[in-house]
């Protein structure tokens, strides 16, 4: 009885189905789908002598991928990663807290501070980096004008600068679900701790942080993950001395000449990925929140 | 009412986009070309210059790196590009693969205002597949006011009084190059044992760069981050201009030189318009629209008549003659030797 039911909405459904869905499932399909089978397919090709790509299976390429010094780029990438998180949920906690808090036009100030620079093109907005932290750039004109510094102070192309041009290019990901998070903050959950005698450092601790748990979880991961992947940061700002994974997948498609290598690479990065959405979501993380 | 106006726009709008696409896509009267180059390296106004000549229509397609040109040729049918513009190695990759159709060299009377220097490469003997179009040299730029050390050879690269202080192109041939020219090998060795020699050495240069930048290595040699680099000898004259401390040494080992070409690859459907073109671009009048736009070394000895002082009196922009004979191309590698190159930059960069 009730499988007749079912049959007879499903054959109602199928036209409005196909119409809403169906587009969606096409574009998945050709764009998403298809292009990342290539990929995992590419990954187990090899090359011939004039670098072109052989459908032969091997698996060649993911062993190269266990060369010591792929791993140590793989554990810089992450070391990278971890600290401009941690810098960008330093940075942007309290900063979401202020937005949160406050009301009116300065609320709205705030958020398009964190939003206008979206507008343009972070390529020049790293290069913007490069010529405000410069040896003749302008913070070390401003220092040594002041009499502050003597000597030019040498900030370019270190790991640090890497770590600050990604906090730069990310933190809006993690401003925006804290704020979210934040923002949802019953007040007189707060009232409520206050008044039943704890410090607003231990209600901050107790109350306010396993609320917001959520938004540092969904932020962490919006911020981890690019962070991989930036290679032109390292490259720009970084000079190039502090590699991420990014610029090895980059360099197997170009001058490396090594496409099914660069394929394997590219695997392992999206692998990475997936374990590191696991881990959120093991530990409770909403991935609605993650607006994806 | 609305509704019509929105659809009268809609309609307007679908038939001016119609007719844009059509007057883009015309031909010439000549028919057209369709050519393949380098982004920023051909002047527009040469192109110009030649479809007013020539009644051909000629449609561009650029490029940033010699693999982005061979993959979209591997990619695409044959017969989408009538024009190619290789580097040395990559025409030898070419020439290797068959993927070339040779040149017509009556078709190309100004051949003769190519100079002898930059004729018969060992990339392509003869010239059967290939001319000459721009190039140059990775020379050493020095800031003579921050750089006590006299440097005359890519050996002084490696000096320790220069840690922390070289901005080097992000390009493991031409660095991996010149090391091996620093240790007076070719920039080609395949070698496994001699490889790892090189290796050694090449990880001594860690402690000296500064920067790997191929974007725009100028820059930093100008603001003053960098006190020495090993670059294209374009960017060094561009520097040279914005700071006369900056000089241009061409090493002792001999250089590292690349050469631009025009090529035409296999299966080409306008190969006549595309002799008329490379023709048109060896022309004085063309090469020295180029050169003033691109200030690459000039391998067209009838431009340089024209050129003015600032051009020919450059060391860096006119390459000395001694510098290019005695220098070194970069061959294709197979991919076994290719993959050892690699494992080594990634060392040097991790």
């Amino acid at each position: 009885m009730s499988g007749k039911k079912k049959s007879l909405e499903f054959s109602s459904n199928t036209l409005p189905a196909m119409v809403t869905v169906g587009p969606v499932v096409v574009i998945m399909t050709l764009l998403i789908a298809i292009p990342l089978i290539f990929v995992a397919v590419m990954s187990f090709c090899s090359i011939d002598e004039f670098y072109n790509i052989q459908f032969q299976f091997t698996a060649d390429n993911y062993l190269r991928l266990a060369n010591p010094d792929y791993v140590k780029i793989y554990v810089q990438s992450l070391f990278i990663a971890f600290f401009t998180t941690l810098l960008c949920i330093l940075i942007g906690y309290p900063f979401s807290f202020v937005i949160a808090r406050v009301k009116g036009k300065y609320k709205k100030i705030l958020y398009m501070l964190v939003i206008i620079p979206f507008w343009t093109n972070s390529l020049i907005r790293i290069y913007g980096w490069r010529s405000f932290l410069g040896t003749s750039g302008w913070l070390n004109s401003f220092l040594m004008k002041v009499h502050l510094i003597q000597e030019p102070l040498d900030l370019l192309y270190k790991n640090g600068t890497t770590i600050l041009g990604m906090v730069y290019c990310l933190i809006p990901f993690m401003i925006l679900p804290l704020y979210t998070a934040i923002e949802k903050l019953d007040d007189s959950l707060l009232e409520a701790s206050s008044d039943l005698g704890a410090h607003p450092a231990k209600t901050f601790v107790n109350v306010v942080l396993p609320l917001t748990a959520g938004g540092i979880f969904s932020g962490s991961l919006m911020v981890f993950i690019p962070c991989l992947g930036y290679f032109f940061v390292s490259d720009i700002l970084g000079g190039g001395n502090s590699d991420v994974i990014g610029n090895l997948i980059e360099r197997q498609f170009q001058s490396g000449n090594n496409w099914p290598l660069g394929a394997a690479l590219s695997i392992v990065l999206i692998l990475v990925t997936l374990i590191i959405v696991k881990i959120y979501q093991r530990l409770g993380g909403d991935m609605d929140a993650l607006g994806v | 009412m609305r509704k019509k106006i929105a659809i009268f726009l809609a309609a307007a709008m679908l038939v001016a986009s119609f007719t844009g696409c059509g007057s883009s896509e015309s031909k010439g009267e000549n028919g057209e070309l369709n050519v393949f180059i380098w982004t920023e390296y051909v002047s527009e106004s040469a192109i110009a210059a030649f479809e007013e000549e020539s009644g051909i229509k000629v449609n561009v397609s650029t490029y940033s790196s010699n693999e982005d040109m061979l993959a979209k040729l591997k990619s695409e049918a044959e017969g989408t590009y009538d024009v190619i513009l290789p580097s040395d190695y990559a025409v030898e990759y070419l020439i290797a693969q068959d993927k070339l159709e040779t040149l017509d060299k009556d078709a190309l009377t100004n051949l003769s205002n190519i100079s002898d220097t930059y004729l018969d490469p060992s990339y392509d003997p003869g010239n059967v597949y290939s001319v000459p179009y721009e190039g140059g040299v990775c020379c050493i730029a020095v800031n003579t006011d921050k750089v006590e050390k006299q440097i005359t050879s890519y050996d002084d690269l490696f000096d320790e009084s220069l840690a922390d202080s070289i901005v080097v192109l992000d390009d493991f041939r031409a660095i991996i190059g010149l090391t091996e020219r620093s240790m007076g090998l070719s920039m080609n060795e395949t070698d496994p044992a001699t490889l790892s020699e090189v290796e050694e050495k090449l990880l001594k240069l860690k402690n000296n760069v500064k920067l790997y930048d191929s974007d725009s290595p100028k820059s930093a040699l100008i603001s003053g981050d960098c006190s020495v680099g090993a670059v294209w000898s374009a960017e060094a004259a561009l520097a040279m201009e914005e700071n006369p401390a900056i000089e241009v040494v061409y090493p002792e080992e001999g250089a590292y030189v690349f050469m631009d070409n025009w090529s035409v690859p296999k299966g080409a459907k306008n190969y006549d318009n595309a002799m008329s073109f490379i023709n048109y671009m060896l022309s004085a009048d063309a090469a020295k629209m180029n050169i003033e736009d691109f200030p690459y070394l000039c391998p067209n000895d009838a431009a340089l008549e024209m050129m003015g002082d600032d051009y020919v009196a450059n060391e860096a922009k006119n390459v000395p003659a001694d510098v290019i004979s005695g220098g070194e191309f970069v061959k294709y590698l197979d991919s076994d030797s290719l993959a050892i190159y690699d494992e080594m930059w990634t060392k040097l960069k991790e």
